[in-house]
């Protein structure tokens, strides 16, 4: 079983040559080849969870092979239960969008190519327990994103694709020097890039001079490695370069960019800033849980004003996403707990709405709620497509956490877990959930209530392939919305263990 | 006495072979009536035994240093290293030279005695052990270049370029010299070691003035590199001169240059207090500077000639952040960059040349909807370009990568929030010109011609190791290292 990790990685590179090495013109073929890959990816990663050990918070699976001797660089992989979920959350909406792509004409080869390799990298990202290895992926995943965003995109594709190229890149590069000084705290011995080995809080009492001036290591590596993941999630004030790249990015990398990408800078956190730097993050949790808050209501403010359904949803990631910051600023069991949950269920939902917009789109070849002349750009589509609609209400009802459904869980848990310790920010941030509900429930009646427009007259209801996949995802945030602990049982061992960590400081 | 000068003579056999092949080179060209098939010939000729010549470089590389010529010259690996990438470097600048128009075909052969020459210079300038070698190479490598870049005689752009830079190179290579009779006042001699065993008895006025003499003659080197503030004549002459020149430009009198500047660097200031804190502090300034300004400035470029002219000055500002930390580790990594560097410029240069062969002009326009007409150099375009930028899985990475962690196991932070955000303004650069590529559109007419099957199979062949060497780093790694166990 231990290679599992190294099929899951690289079969979609495999899936990505053969797909090049198809002549161009067979573009079923192309589909079907992805189609394969992201299936047989899918399945490892469902075994992956049956053989899941629940009981321990080691990594598992693990992998790890010399790479650059001399540097102690080495191929080191290994999950723990919040990668396991990142596993398979990645696993399944890379299969539910390479369906979802299916309509996707314009250079399809190249398309399905850049999908694959995308999704090896996020693999890559979740996976990798060595530094520069992390690097690399968290890079190059820029690259295909970067191509997918600026060719297929909309009309503003390539402003869109350059500044979340450029932004992303900017947080990294700090990243990147906070890296290589971890690489030399630790003395370039054989675990020095080793991200496990660098957590508990080593370096305490080390100190840097820059510019003339002394900081404490702890603090100034810390920052610098949020200002990486920040960007990626995004919190407030990084997150302009998302409605950009969601708005012009075509459905499925939307899906992508929401449903796994903005997790990777969460999971940054859990994974890297919290556990290698445990005091400055205890010691910023209110700076962090203030901007948590500031993305949840201006997120959810900005998200009201949008005429674009697309990007309201985006500002609604941004929301959401703000409520993870706020979990994981509480640094308690529910806090913790509920912030992974909730990039799980953020995962499902709002995929589901990107998913949902994408349908519509190529009906409708808009997205305007209120079209800017002032008319309205739908309206009455309950009565002209029904399933559409009852897929539609599960998914935005799981997005505004009704109970029942997946959302609530996650956040329920959240303000359980930082009640205790936040409790002004708390009870503004129960605002945020109400302004979410108004948002939600305001584009809702515009769009599906109200006199039929006579532009969506002629639209199809959800074909079967549409259906197909949207059911999972349907099914997901219903069943976790009841019974969230198949979830929660993976995750415990794990987050106890950064919980335990995060309390001696 | 001839026992020991062909002692020596065994040793300096890669030199020896440049100057008989840039003789012969000369009397070839004479002779020559049948312009076209000739002149191939001709190229072909140099290409082979510059082959030949790194050939002999690659069995010198293990070698322990020797000095010959009364010290005046060091073969060490380190010189070897250099020597290869300059080799490298120029066979890439003839072959370019062979298929571009910019060269007009009665000058082609030309173009080859010229190269070697300053390849001569070049070597040179690398094996430098006194001070009288150093300025020799610099004005080898130097009178031949101000040739090179007013190569199109009758085009007005070509021959201030050669002006500009003869002046420039005039004007520098005097303050050089003029910094290099006072080291002599100074120390009493011109041969590197007894200089040196000089410096540790100086006091105060007199090391205050073998200070300044090292930047004065420092003029002379950064001048060659392209160092703020001496690179003002960069942009006009790399845009001035040919394409085969430019590329040409952008790596041998570099690596040469660098070489020349590590030398001294780690010779002559590691070893009193007072002098290394001066010039590590006065190289961290100049390191700032010159990557902020080439990258700042390579923005608003319109000619990609021009973007790669401004880019370049920016990688040699992070480059000499390796001489900044004045040990092994920082050298090594300048190693690994340069080679590096070499392979993506001739890439970016054997494409631009190609497409701007096509369309008769180098501005961004003639990239636009490259990746419908040739979609493998469009990926392999856009690859240099993010790998130049720094990105991985390309090699380009890990040549920063190593520049970023030699300049932090320092401490040096600051330098390295400054390196961090100019590899930020560069990507924005670099990905203007891939979005152009591979989001616009192809308008006008699609023409195929220009990329010949052989052009391709360079270009790919000058790929591959761009590629590898972002994965599989090692090796590159350990030969550089090697190179620079007997700087000092």
């Amino acid at each position: 079983m231990n290679g599992i990790l190294n099929w899951i990685l690289w079969l979609p590179i495999i899936g990505m040559v053969a797909v090049i090495l198809t002549p161009k013109a067979k573009d079923n073929v192309i589909r079907l080849l992805t189609l394969v890959t992201t299936s047989i990816t899918l399945v490892l990663s469902v075994l992956l969870y049956l053989k899941f050990d629940t009981t321990t918070a080691a990594m598992q699976f693990v992998v790890k092979v010399p790479w650059i001797e001399q540097f102690h660089i080495n191929y080191f992989l290994g999950i723990d239960g919040i990668t396991m979920l990142m596993t398979f959350l990645n696993a399944l909406l890379f299969f539910i969008c390479t369906l979802s792509s299916w309509t996707v004409e314009k250079n399809v080869k190249a398309y399905f190519s850049l999908l694959l390799m995308l999704q090896s990298t996020v693999f890559g990202v979740f996976f990798a327990l060595d530094f520069f290895l992390f690097y690399v992926y968290w890079e190059v995943m820029l690259l295909p994103m970067f191509f997918l965003i600026g060719i297929w995109g909309g009309e503003n594709r390539e402003y869109a694709a350059i500044k979340f190229f450029l932004y992303t890149f900017f947080g990294s590069i700090f990243m990147l020097v906070g890296i290589i000084a971890l690489y030399y705290a630790t003395g370039k011995g054989p675990d020095s890039f080793n991200i496990l080995a660098h957590q508990g809080g080593k370096f305490i009492n080390e100190t840097v001079t820059i510019f003339g001036h002394n900081f404490s290591f702890e603090h100034i590596f810390f920052w610098f490695m949020f200002l990486g993941f920040a960007i990626k999630v995004p919190v407030f004030p990084f997150h302009t370069w998302l409605p950009h790249a969601h708005v012009q990015a075509p459905t499925a990398v939307s899906v992508i960019l929401a449903g796994v990408l903005l997790k990777m800078g969460t999971y940054g956190f859990l994974r890297i800033a919290f556990p290698i730097f445990p005091q400055a993050a205890v010691q910023s949790s209110t700076i962090i849980a203030v901007l948590g808050l500031i993305s949840v209501i201006y997120g959810a403010f900005c998200a009201m004003a949008q005429d674009d359904v697309k990007k309201l949803v985006a500002y609604s990631s941004v929301s959401h996403m703000g409520f993870v910051m706020l979990g994981l600023s509480a640094m308690t069991t529910q806090g913790m707990n509920g912030a992974v949950l909730q990039m799980f269920n953020h995962g499902t939902s709002t995929a589901m709405m990107f998913l949902l917009i994408g349908i519509l789109y190529e009906r409708s070849h808009h997205r305007w709620i209120m079209k800017p002349d002032g008319s309205k750009g739908y309206g009455g589509l309950s009565t002209k497509l029904p399933k559409y609609t009852t897929v539609f209400i599960i998914g935005m009802f799981a997005s505004l956490g009704l109970p029942g459904l997946s959302g609530f869980i996650s956040e329920a848990l959240i303000f359980l877990g930082i009640y205790q310790k936040f409790t002004t920010i708390t009870i503004i941030a129960v605002v945020g959930l109400l302004i979410g509900a108004a948002y939600l429930l305001w584009m809702f009646k515009r769009m599906f209530f109200g006199e039929v427009n006579p532009e969506i007259e002629d639209y199809d209801d959800m074909n079967a392939r549409e259906v197909f996949y949207m059911l999972p995802l349907c099914i997901a945030v219903i069943v976790f919305g009841i019974f969230p602990s198949p979830l929660l049982n993976v995750m415990k061992a794990s987050v106890g263990q950064l919980v335990d960590l995060m309390a001696k400081f | 006495m001839i026992q020991q000068l062909f002692g020596y003579l065994s040793l300096y056999i890669p030199e020896v072979i440049c100057v008989i092949l840039m003789t012969t080179l000369l009397v070839a060209e004479s002779t020559v009536k049948d312009e076209n098939a000739s002149r191939g010939k001709i190229i072909g000729y140099a290409l082979a035994v510059l082959l030949v010549t790194l050939g002999f470089l690659f069995s010198n590389l293990g070698e322990a240093p020797e000095h010959i010529f009364h010290n005046a010259i060091t073969i060490d690996p380190f010189s070897t290293l250099i020597k290869i990438v300059m080799v490298v470097g120029t066979m890439g600048a003839i072959f370019l030279s062979y298929s571009s128009k910019d060269i007009y075909p009665n000058l082609k052969s030309e173009f080859s005695i010229m190269a070697v020459g300053v390849l001569i210079g070049g070597m040179l300038l690398a094996s430098a052990n006194n001070m009288l070698t150093l300025y020799l190479g610099i004005e080898t490598l130097s009178i031949l270049s101000y040739v090179m870049s007013s190569f199109k005689r009758d085009e007005a752009s070509s021959t201030e370029a050669g002006m500009k830079y003869a002046l420039y190179g005039g004007l520098s290579a005097g303050v050089a010299l003029y910094g290099i009779s006072h080291l002599y006042g100074a120390l009493g001699s011109i041969q590197f070691v007894e200089m040196v065993a000089k410096l540790p008895s100086l006091q105060g006025t007199s090391l205050a003035i073998v200070l300044v003499s090292f930047v004065l003659f420092f003029v002379g080197i950064g001048y060659k590199i392209s160092l703020f503030p001496f690179h003002m004549w960069t942009p006009d002459v790399y845009q001035g001169s040919p394409i085969p020149v430019t590329a040409f430009f952008a790596i041998v009198p570099k690596m040469a240059g660098l070489a020349a500047l590590i030398r001294i660097s780690m010779i002559f200031f590691s070893e009193v207090q007072v002098l290394t804190v001066s010039w590590v502090g006065l190289m961290i300034v100049i390191s700032a500077m010159t990557m902020t300004v080439g990258n700042v400035t390579a923005i608003g470029q319109n000619s990609v000639k021009r973007l790669l002219a401004f880019s370049s000055i920016g990688h040699v500002g992070l480059m000499i952040l390796g001489v900044v930390v004045l040990n092994d580790v920082g050298i090594r990594a300048i190693l690994f960059y340069g080679i590096v560097y070499m392979f993506m410029t001739l890439i970016a240069f054997y494409i631009t040349s190609h497409l701007s062969d096509m369309y008769g002009t180098d501005s961004y326009d003639v990239f636009r909807g490259l990746i419908y007409k040739h979609p493998v150099m469009a990926i392999i375009m856009a690859a240099v370009l993010f790998s130049l930028a720094g990105m991985p899985p390309f090699s380009g990475f890990i040549a920063k990568f190593n520049i970023f962690s030699v300049v932090i196991e320092k401490k040096l932070y600051g330098i390295a929030i400054v390196a961090a955000i100019n590899s930020v303004i560069s990507l924005y650069y670099y990905v203007k010109l891939a979005k152009t590529m591979i989001f616009g559109q192809a308008d006008g007419e699609v023409k195929v011609a220009g990329f010949t099957p052989m052009n391709q199979a360079v270009i790919i062949g000058l790929f591959i190791p761009v590629l590898f060497l972002g994965i599989f780093w090692e090796k590159v790694m350990v030969i550089s290292g090697n190179a620079v166990i007997y700087i000092k």
